[in-house]
């Protein structure tokens, strides 16, 4: 599993879901959380960040940059490009799910979700981290 | 009066029970829907709504809580108590009609429906829906009290 020194990023527009993945990564164990409420915002914390992001946690439909436009950013740039990156969404139609895929998403969560939910899906990018 | 259309709302119901179920730890009961203006008006404090365009609905979707009923379903989701409805909180009444409305979407594509991502807002005030005659009412029974949702079609 990931170190609970690890710097988490949570991005979401609305409040309660921030405070909500906040809540369930603490009780996971992380204990260094930062949030910001869009992509554009996210974007500018990962690279202010200092020690670095190290999991990113988004939701995708924001306003302003998306969390598939963010994906995408980080994807794109070699600082970051391999910064965990989970999606969280109400976005659960196959296409989108695709879409994330191509896009270099490390695992995808579904909104409804359980923190159990969460944490298999976080085991399974660090085991995936590991192997590679 | 136009029919009650059960596959089109459906999928909103079952999406309410599980998003309850799963994000609040609450067991949501679904009632007969009806007609609005055909019953007394359920009252609301607070509803996350969604305007839709698609091929083939236009309309808007409104998920409306009573104050206790949304306080309760957000202690549950967050595990604090909340004394009132903060500027804060209130966007977890659109958070919940997001992940509703984002399984319903599922359904409803597969029946050719082509509905896009659409982002919810809030509504404090009553007027959410003045208009009377094609709005139905689901309404759903909770031990924290009734709650329903409000489905407009413009089309």
């Amino acid at each position: 599993m990931f170190s609970p020194d690890t710097q988490v990023l949570v991005v979401d527009d609305m409040m309660t879901m921030r405070k909500l993945v906040t809540k369930t990564c603490k009780g996971l164990g992380f204990s260094k959380i930062t949030d910001a409420a869009d992509g554009a915002l996210a974007w500018a914390a990962i690279q202010q960040a200092d020690p670095p992001i190290g999991l990113i946690i988004s939701d995708w439909n924001m306003p302003n940059t998306s969390g598939l436009d963010l994906l995408k950013r980080v994807r794109a740039d070699s600082r970051f490009g391999k910064i965990p990156f989970i999606m969280v969404t109400a976005e659960a139609e196959q296409y989108q799910i695709m879409e994330a895929v191509k896009s270099g998403v490390s695992n995808y969560v579904i909104k409804p979700f359980t923190a159990d939910v969460l944490k298999e899906k976080l085991e399974d990018v660090h085991k995936k981290i590991t192997a590679a | 009066m136009p029919q009650l259309d059960a596959s089109f709302f459906k999928p909103f119901v079952e999406g309410t029970l599980k998003t309850l179920k799963v994000q609040c730890k609450t067991d949501a009961f679904h009632e007969s829907p009806f007609f609005k203006g055909t019953k007394p008006e359920p009252a609301f404090a607070i509803a996350g709504v969604i305007d839709i365009a698609s091929v083939t609905f236009t309309g808007r979707i409104s998920l409306c809580f009573p104050e206790p009923v949304f306080l309760g379903m957000m202690e549950r989701m967050l595990e604090e108590s909340f004394p009132e409805i903060t500027l804060e909180l209130q966007d977890g009444v659109a958070e919940l009609l997001n992940m509703i409305f984002g399984q319903a979407k599922v359904t409803l594509n597969e029946q050719g429906h082509t509905i896009q991502k659409a982002i919810p807002t809030v509504v404090r005030d009553d007027t959410l829906n003045t208009q009377i005659g094609k709005i139905v009412v689901l309404p759903f029974k909770t031990d924290l009290g009734v709650f329903h949702i409000e489905i407009r079609s413009d089309s």
